[in-house]
């Protein structure tokens, strides 16, 4: 009865000898035997009965007769010890078994003989069960990554919305500014121009008494410089050229800001047209070269002419303040390399610098208006932010890297058919879709 | 360690010296399969709670980790922390072909410690004439906070270190009772000191 059980159980059961000769085997593993081979497999060396992992099998039997000791195998680390197909070669999933082996130690009872028996059980479904259940944690990690991603783009083009924004209620901000402004500065310039003049003629008038002194009386001449000394004609004389010049001056520095300002809110009025950026640079290049001598000047284009769709003034406006920032972060010795790199639908122009580059904490508010790091008076903070509006206008976009010490690269890219810029409200929603989609994608 | 150790002076020489020549039997089993020598360190034996078994064991570098249970009269877990380093040496003793691939290296740790565990384990209940079986080991990657909320407060456990002489790799078996195989030790050992 035992015999029939043992027969019949659903594991793998086979006993070999000392030599790894076969001595017995179950159901389990003569149905797997080649059909011929069914009634002549006793006595038969085990390795070469099923061949395939035959060293490994030998190991592990040679360690359970040396050791008195069992053995253990999983599927995940030798899946197929035996070379057995599927026990469902028709609707499985798997066409070879996954397979637990186990090997005992044991005693033949009458003759005291040493025997190892193999135990081996199928586990091809939980096997494949294991691997699908495995696939799909890496399909969820792979989409985790990606959703991962999408925040962290999702994040920079919030950030980059934020920043838009500031820029736009700025422009807006500094354009009713510049107005409000322009008109004082007019008469005031006007009526200093004149003061100048009138101050101007009272010192002739005056000079004109000093030198006629000498024909005056005595009295007379007393009391005249009595008036001068009284008055501190000298230095009045001295000081009011120079406070008129100082005004003026000072007058001029409030009527660039203003225009600077007027710049960054770009009230253009030359439009749309065609602009040839590799001329802009060349351009560019010899007009600031004259002012900043130090930095090597180099230019780069595979093409004569890149040309594209946009407005000229505030295009020149913003590569100018990149360069001219370039230009001044080179102290002595260094260069300057301008790119232009044509694609289809698009221009990019690198603008590299080997000068002291920006700081990690600042490189964030660049494009912030009125963020400079330089002393007071020398700088407005507008020129990147004015950079920043004009390739906005035109769709397109600006970045920054930096590295302290080492330089600096500007990227614009510039679409070459900007959206249709209709003044109609419906254009302008279209062109804020627009601007949303360059932000996100550019 | 300031916990009373559930055994008194005498049950725990007892029981040292006969994890020592258990252990000596485990390192002569593998000696005699991947013919080489093998170093062994006094066993140690002490009363941890859950916290102090995962830093004795789990907060070593660079080491896999196993574990491994028994039944029969005694029941418990044996855990094994093996060193990263020289398993390519004990590889190519055990007859392994180099390069060795992921699973190669898992199953040479699993056979490692079912060899040892399993020689000191079976030396460990013959002399107390307990009957054990063990079952197959397993990876095992431990996690801290997994072990601050185990149920258990105390447990015996018998650590013992194996070193191959010729390479850098070592190998720490540690044994854990539960409770009620403790008390039945306990009395075994009793028996035997009688």
């Amino acid at each position: 009865m035992f015999e029939q059980l043992v027969g019949k159980l659903p594991v793998g059961i086979g006993i070999v000898d000392e030599n790894f000769k076969v001595v017995y085997l179950n159901d389990f593993f003569l149905d797997r035997l080649p059909y011929n081979m069914r009634d002549c497999y006793k006595e038969t060396p085990v390795v070469e009965l099923f061949q395939g992992q035959g060293k490994f099998l030998k190991r592990r039997l040679k360690s359970v007769f040396v050791l008195q000791h069992p053995s253990f195998s999983y599927w995940e680390q030798r899946p197929h010890i035996f070379p057995f197909k599927s026990s469902r070669p028709i609707t499985g999933e798997e066409t070879q078994m996954y397979q637990n082996m186990e090997i005992l130690p044991i005693k033949d009872k009458n003759t005291g003989q040493k025997l190892a028996c193999i135990f081996l059980q199928d586990v091809t479904a939980q096997a494949s069960y294991f691997r699908a259940q495995q696939k799909l944690s890496e399909a969820l990690k792979k989409e985790h990554e990606a959703q991962k991603k999408l925040i962290r783009k999702l994040d920079t083009a919030q950030s980059q919305l934020i920043q838009a924004e500031k820029m736009a209620s700025t422009g807006q901000l500094a354009a009713g500014i510049a107005h409000e402004i322009n008109n004082p500065i007019g008469f005031v310039n006007a009526n200093l121009n004149t003061l100048e003049q009138y101050a101007s003629h009272l010192i002739a008038i005056c000079d004109g008494v000093q030198g006629q002194l000498e024909y005056f009386t005595d009295e007379l001449k007393e009391q005249i410089d009595a008036l001068f000394e009284s008055n501190h004609y000298d230095l009045l004389k001295d000081d009011i050229t120079e406070l008129i010049g100082e005004s003026t001056d000072g007058l001029t520095r409030v009527k660039d800001i203003v225009e600077n300002l007027k710049n960054f809110s770009l009230e253009t009025t030359e439009g749309v047209q065609i602009v040839d950026i590799c001329a802009v640079c060349r351009q560019l290049i010899t007009l600031i070269s004259a002012q900043y001598s130090a930095p090597q000047y180099k230019f780069e284009c595979e093409h004569e002419k890149v040309e594209v769709m946009g407005n000229p003034g505030p295009l020149k406006q913003a590569l100018m303040n990149v360069m001219i920032n370039a230009a001044q972060a080179i102290k002595d010795k260094g260069f300057i390399k301008l790119t232009v790199l044509n694609s289809p639908k698009s221009v990019t122009i690198k603008i590299l610098d080997s000068g002291c580059g920006i700081p990690t904490k600042h490189l964030k508010r660049v494009f912030e208006p009125f963020f400079t790091t330089k002393p007071e008076g020398q700088g407005q903070g507008l020129g990147l932010s004015v950079a920043y509006t004009a390739i906005e206008q035109h769709h397109g976009k600006i970045s920054i890297s930096s590295k302290e010490a080492k330089g600096t690269v500007v990227e614009i890219t510039i679409p070459k058919q900007p959206a249709a810029q209709a003044p109609s409200s419906e254009g302008d929603e279209e062109n804020k879709e627009n601007e949303a989609e360059s932000l996100k994608f550019g | 360690m300031s916990i009373v150790l559930p055994l008194d002076e005498e049950q725990r020489d007892a029981l040292q010296e006969l994890l020592n020549i258990s252990m000596g039997q485990a390192a002569n089993s593998l000696a005699q399969l991947i013919e080489t020598k093998i170093d062994i360190s006094i066993p140690k034996i002490s009363a941890v709670t859950p916290t102090q078994l995962y830093s004795l064991l789990f907060e070593t570098e660079d080491a896999f980790y196993t574990r491994q249970s028994f039944l029969g009269d005694v029941h418990g877990e044996v855990m094994s922390v093996l060193s990263q380093a020289g398993l390519s040496e004990v590889a190519t003793l055990m007859d392994y072909d180099e390069p060795l691939s992921k699973e190669d290296i898992q199953e040479i740790i699993l056979e490692l410690c079912n060899i040892l565990a399993g020689a000191c384990l079976a030396g460990l209940s013959d002399q107390l004439e307990l009957a054990t079986n063990l079952n197959m080991p397993t990876l095992f990657l431990p996690d801290k906070a997994n072990f601050d909320e185990l149920q258990w407060q105390h447990s015996l456990v018998m650590e013992v270190q194996f070193i191959i002489a010729i390479s850098s790799f070592s190998m720490r078996v540690v044994f854990c009772l539960d409770d009620e195989s403790l008390a039945r030790m306990k009395d075994t050992l009793d028996e035997l000191l009688a």
